[in-house]
């Protein structure tokens, strides 16, 4: 894949670029500051990009706001944030636009090498990838909570798995049960909610988080 | 009818006024009075040291008076601004000191202390000029109505109808009006002098510079032992983990690669600890985003369900955006924990003078400002830039708050 990589702390950079080519990805930009990010993105329209939230000139949320910018004016623009702390609000931000195609994941999740590649590769293939920590955050906040109180504690694991944009093959890994037990679990869960139960993993993310009120849709 | 009612009150009114603002003009009245009647100049000293006397017993009570009226009339509260008691202090000699002599005992130096404040108050010469001032203008116009009625009384009881009627019209005109001059003249005198202000301000300063440094070294403390023992133990242990794994590297792989794994799960485990410190000293949404924000994304955060309202993007200065944004989360973290609140209402706007917080919940209340407790340590905090924390809450809910600091948006 061409990827984008903007960060503006040098080590963590490179680190990024020498993993992404260990697993085989070109990295076909780099940028340090949000304007260039912005810029970057425009340019070369990468299959995914990865970029950190609080970047130069001002050291607020730069990359974040022209991740934000690139996706208004190419819908679908794969996006993965990357950041030290991970925030509901964020989270809504980047979703209000659609579910397609963004990632928001703390930065230590590079430390699961196999798992980020993998959620880099679902984010470039147009679906989504939520840190556990924000879905946990989303799960258990005010409105939700009490909407989610019918589900069983498995069913919620799946729920919240699901919402992080894995899809069932990927959740029965997870958890170690089979996969039809998952299906079986999804089934019975959307019909509490009241949801279309959907094979694609993109409109099934969808439905979870427009029920959890994230979503404008 | 109201007007009926206005006119009854405004002629009590004036006629309390006038008692009021006339008691030290009728002790030297008296004293002159005595004076003429011994009619020998050599004994006029004597009225002229009694009233002189009476003046300085009076003045401070009817000061207290003319602030207790205007505060139950027009609600107009004037600070007295006088001198506080200093503290008395024992030595190792056993002797008393007020910081202004020695004494035998406690209350000698009580005692002492209070004759020396009560008589160098430069508060009393304020009050003094303030009640001549009340005796010649509103002392005067409040006289109105009480002739107007003695004038009448007169009028028909002499058979003079006119003289009767005029006085009764005089009366009842005036009296709505009459005692009105009270209140601008009494804010104008009876206030504290700039200097006396400056005075209670540096006391009020320096009692908070002692607290916020004492706060600042506490905080300080606090982050230290959380570095200490959790993020740079931790990477000790990272270090050791590393050097071993090295070392087994050729003899035992596989006991290498799980202290690898060990290795990891120890960073991953130290950063969430050194996130959770970030979130404890600075927010990052507030650096990032700003206080309306930072609330949001706290807002989100709890239990609650909370609806976050705000007149815009309001950009504060750093340090007055991070003591709003802990004293909401300080009032978010009591409605979930001692209030037992279901749903809480933020509400965040700028009213020209500064930045007002209003929050509310709608739990059980009985909400107190204790002396160790949270929210006085929110008061301090908040105090340090002159703001305020008003609050409300009955037994039985709901709690409001309202948080006030004067600051321009930048």
């Amino acid at each position: 894949m061409r990827i984008l990589v903007a960060e503006d702390l040098y080590l963590l950079r490179d680190g990024m670029v020498r993993l992404l080519e260990a697993y085989g990805h070109e990295v076909v930009a780099t940028a340090t500051t949000g304007p260039e990010t912005l810029d970057g993105l425009r340019k070369w329209k990468p299959d995914v990009s990865v970029i950190d939230v609080r970047m130069p000139p001002t050291q607020t949320d730069e990359g974040l706001k022209a991740a934000l910018a690139a996706r208004r004016e190419v819908p679908g623009l794969p996006v993965l944030i990357l950041s030290q702390h991970v925030e509901q609000l964020y989270a809504r931000e980047l979703l209000t636009d659609g579910a397609s195609g963004v990632g928001y994941l703390l930065k230590e999740s590079v430390f699961e090498a196999d798992q980020f590649i993998d959620a880099l590769e679902r984010v470039a293939a147009g679906g989504t990838a939520l840190d556990p920590a924000v879905v946990a955050k989303l799960l258990s906040s005010g409105t939700s909570s009490k909407r989610l109180d019918r589900l069983t504690e498995r069913e919620l694991s799946v729920l919240g798995l699901m919402a992080e944009g894995l899809s069932n093959q990927a959740i029965c890994q997870r958890l170690f049960i089979s996969e039809s037990a998952v299906s079986k679990y999804t089934t019975s869960l959307f019909g509490k909610l009241g949801l279309t139960d959907d094979d694609t993993s993109n409109r099934r993310v969808m439905a979870v988080l427009a029920y959890l009120g994230l979503t404008g849709s | 009818m109201s007007w009926v009612a206005s006119a009854c009150v405004g002629f009590v009114r004036s006629c309390i006024v006038l008692v009021v603002s006339m008691l030290v003009p009728a002790v030297w009245a008296a004293g002159v009075a005595v004076a003429i009647w011994w009619r020998s100049p050599w004994t006029w000293i004597v009225p002229f040291v009694w009233a002189a006397l009476g003046t300085l017993l009076l003045i401070r009570p009817v000061a207290g008076m003319v602030r207790s009226l205007l505060a139950r009339w027009t609600g107009t509260v004037i600070p007295g601004g006088y001198r506080e008691l200093g503290t008395v202090t024992r030595l190792s000699t056993g002797f008393w000191w007020n910081g202004h002599s020695y004494e035998k005992t406690r209350r000698d130096a009580e005692k002492d202390l209070r004759l020396r404040v009560r008589w160098t108050d430069p508060a009393n010469w304020r009050d003094l000029r303030c009640l001549a001032i009340l005796a010649v203008t509103a002392g005067l116009s409040a006289a109105v109505p009480p002739a107007g009625i003695v004038a009448a009384v007169l009028g028909f009881a002499q058979s003079m109808p006119v003289l009767g009627v005029a006085g009764l019209v005089v009366a009842v005109a005036s009296s709505p009006y009459a005692w009105r001059p009270f209140e601008p003249i009494a804010v104008r005198f009876l206030r504290p002098t700039p200097s006396m202000a400056l005075a209670n301000r540096v006391d009020e300063l320096t009692a908070q510079r002692a607290d916020a440094t004492v706060a600042q070294a506490a905080e300080i403390r606090r982050i230290e032992r959380d570095l200490h023992d959790g993020a740079q133990a931790r990477l000790v242990s990272l270090g050791l983990s590393l050097a071993t794994a090295e070392k087994l590297m050729e003899t035992d792989p596989r006991a290498a690669k799980a202290l690898l794994k060990d290795a990891r799960v120890g960073a991953a485990t130290s950063l969430s600890e050194l996130r959770e410190l970030v979130r404890g000293i600075n927010p990052p949404v507030l650096n990032e985003r700003g206080l309306v924000d930072a609330v949001r994304a706290l807002a989100m955060d709890t239990p609650l369900e909370t609806t976050v309202s705000a007149g815009g993007q309001l950009r504060l200065d750093p340090p007055i955006e991070s003591a709003l944004y802990f004293g909401i989360a300080e009032l978010l973290t009591n409605a979930v924990k001692h209030a037992q609140a279901d749903h809480a209402e933020i509400a965040i706007s700028h009213d020209g003078n500064g930045i007002v917080v209003l929050i509310e919940d709608d739990g059980r209340g009985d909400a107190r400002v204790e002396d160790a407790g949270g929210l006085a340590g929110l008061r301090r905090r908040l105090a340090a830039f002159d703001g305020t924390l008003e609050l409300t809450s009955p037994d039985g809910g709901p709690t409001r708050a309202r948080i006030t600091v004067p600051c321009e948006s930048l």
